[in-house]
């Protein structure tokens, strides 16, 4: 039995410490807001924060976790800058079909906690690993400036 | 006129058969040791041949498996997803392909009709069944150094394993590699052909790990330099060099390129799981060798081969000292920070969320960069042959596993990525170009024809 702390709660899981935290979160848990696609870190959809970092948990084994608070996008909302950027995407109406979205959302909190005022290239480093197949790369951009700007 | 062509010729004599002594000298894998050797038979110490003592009552059959792992038979004997044992895996070399062969107790293709002299012939002296001399790319010369018993319980094993149907694939050489009978003069310069000789200034412990890193497990096939006659040359022992197509690296004690900074249980560690923290893991045939030999060790074992490589003498190799230090948390700072950026764009893609802008992974220690003597190896080989074919590892301690990127990007990409890995992580950035990656492409063993993802 693993113990987890997801979006600020305890919660005890029994599975193989191999799993990975997707299928935890997804099949375990119930938490489906974090999306599976490629299965191999090359999309994005599946990124979770863990320790305030953000990480694709298709790749990380819940054995990994160990005390590190994991917050997902069921859970963003609490956060004082996932706050900002939800509402920013709402505004911007970023989603197109929206399957790449949570994972956009969790990068783009994660990025605003560690740089405040990210340019276009800060930007581009920090979200060239979350794809999006309905290309709404321009709105997305523009959402996190506009999360950036209420920051400031 | 006379005296001088004589002069000439005797000059050119001395030359040559100096020359020929000095690759002879480089024959021998142990005389590094000094001291004084003996027969098995007269060495009063403990059992350092055959199998360790929690296996001593098993059978035949038990023992010729623990012993077939340690001889890692099976990484040259299988080839990329075929049936274990049944041949066929490409070995490139500069002058064609070799490929290995069924052994596998199938009458007709594989080792079904050996008898044990027959068998003993093949692993000793390189001489198949029907006469037909074996290219070195069997490790022969290394195996010799193996007790019958030892090879005659391996056969056992392999006799256990179902029959497969496998003809074997026809070698591509170029003249004079196709002349097999040119290799009687190879076996005379560089088969010793002679079983383990214990080496009584040594402990019992250095003489298992001998008997293991030698006789076995044959690591200078692939860490040892080799000379013009492609023979192994024990004067840069374990120093380090290319093969097929990926660095085997320097594990001399040198404290610079080789394992010299190393602890005990680093080396411990990754001789049983091909990982040791700080140091990263082993990929490509490294990983091979962790997944199908060296994790199937039994703990005094992987000790006494630890023991034995500490005993190596350092060689420096041309590799500069491991940066052990993270690189900075943005993108911005850090030595790579504008030297390449379409590496960079490629690494933000691609590799950031696993291994990190700092090369600490915050996922899992496997993905960490820092301190890995593949990123810290200037000519940045083994990272675009891991970017290249991806690592896919069971280990004890789980799965290690990163995707395949050799089929999804072009050369310069990859060529890109690899220079700033090697400069943003590593002690110097590589200058590869894309050209020198498909060279790479052509040289690695395994091409696996699909991307393993998921
Ligand atoms: S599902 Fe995890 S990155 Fe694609
Ligand atoms: S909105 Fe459809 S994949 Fe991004």
């Amino acid at each position: 039995m693993l113990t987890l702390t997801i979006n600020g709660q305890s919660r005890d899981v029994d599975v193989p410490e191999d799993m990975p935290l997707l299928w935890v979160l997804r099949d375990h848990l119930s938490l489906v807001g974090t999306k599976y696609g490629c299965g191999i870190a090359q999309c994005g959809v599946c990124t979770v924060h863990v320790a305030g970092k953000p990480v694709r948990s298709c790749q990380l084994t819940v054995g990994d976790v160990g005390t590190r608070a994991i917050v997902t996008i069921e859970g963003i909302g609490s956060t004082p800058n996932g706050a900002k950027v939800q509402k920013a995407w709402m505004e911007a109406a970023v989603p197109q079909c929206g399957y790449c979205q949570a994972g956009q959302i969790m990068s783009a909190t994660a990025l605003l906690d560690a740089n405040p005022q990210p340019d276009d290239a800060d930007i581009d480093a920090a979200m060239a690993g979350n794809l999006c197949r309905c290309g709404t790369y321009i709105r997305i951009r523009r959402a996190i400036k506009n999360a950036a700007a209420k920051s400031a | 006129m006379k005296k001088i062509i004589g002069i000439v010729v005797a000059v050119i004599v001395v030359v040559a058969l100096g020359f020929a002594g000095w690759l002879y000298l480089g024959r021998d894998p142990m005389s590094f040791a000094g001291g004084s050797t003996v027969a098995l038979a007269d060495y009063h110490g403990a059992d350092v041949t055959g199998v360790p003592a929690q296996l001593a009552s098993a059978d035949l059959v038990k023992r010729g498996e623990y012993l077939t792992h340690a001889a890692d038979c099976q990484a040259c004997h299988t080839a990329p997803g075929g049936a274990p044992f049944a041949g066929g895996f490409a070995f490139n070399m500069p002058f064609g392909t070799i490929y290995s062969t069924n052994i596998t107790p199938d009458k007709q293709t594989g080792i079904g009709k050996y008898t044990d002299t027959q068998f003993l012939a093949a692993v000793h002296k390189g001489i198949r069944a029907d006469g037909a001399k074996l290219y070195p790319a069997m490790p022969y010369s290394s195996y010799t150094y193996m007790t019958d018993a030892d090879a005659l319980a391996i056969k056992a094993y392999l006799f256990t394993l179902a029959p497969v149907n496998a003809p074997a694939r026809q070698n591509q050489l170029s003249w004079p590699f196709s002349q097999r009978s040119l290799l009687a003069l190879w076996n005379v310069m560089f088969n010793p052909d002679e079983r383990f000789r214990p080496n009584t200034s040594e402990s019992p412990q250095w003489n298992r790990g001998a008997y293991l890193a030698e006789a076995m497990g044959h690591c200078g096939d692939c860490h040892t330099p080799r000379n013009l006659a492609f023979a192994l040359d024990n004067h840069g022992k374990f120093a380090g060099t290319l093969t097929a197509g990926w660095r085997a690296y320097n594990i001399t004690g040198d404290n610079v390129s080789g394992l010299g900074d190393w602890s005990d249980e680093d080396l411990t560690s990754y001789l049983s799981t091909g990982h040791a923290n700080g140091h990263g893991g082993a990929a490509g045939p490294m990983g091979e060798a962790a997944d199908d030999s060296l994790s199937y060790l039994v703990p005094d074992d992987t000790r006494a081969l630890a023991t034995y490589l500490r005993s190596i003498p350092a060689h420096a190799s041309d590799l500069p000292r491991t940066v052990t230090t993270a690189a900075p948390a943005s993108y911005r700072e850090g030595v790579a920070a504008d030297a390449n950026s379409r590496g960079e764009k490629i690494f933000a893609g691609a590799c950031a969320s696993c291994h990190d802008w700092t090369g600490v992974s915050p996922v899992t220690g496997f993905a960490t960069l820092t301190g890995v003597r593949a990123v810290n190896d200037p000519s940045a080989t083994n990272v675009a042959q891991t970017v290249i074919n991806g690592v896919n590892r069971k280990t004890t301690d789980g799965r290690i596993f990163m995707p395949a990127f050799g089929a999804g990007y072009s050369d310069d990409d990859i060529a890109a990525v690899a220079n700033y890995v090697t400069a943003r992580f590593g002690a110097k950035g590589a200058d590869l170009t894309g050209k020198d990656v498909s060279a790479l492409r052509q040289q690695a063993a395994q091409q696996s024809k699909e991307a393993p993802n998921g």
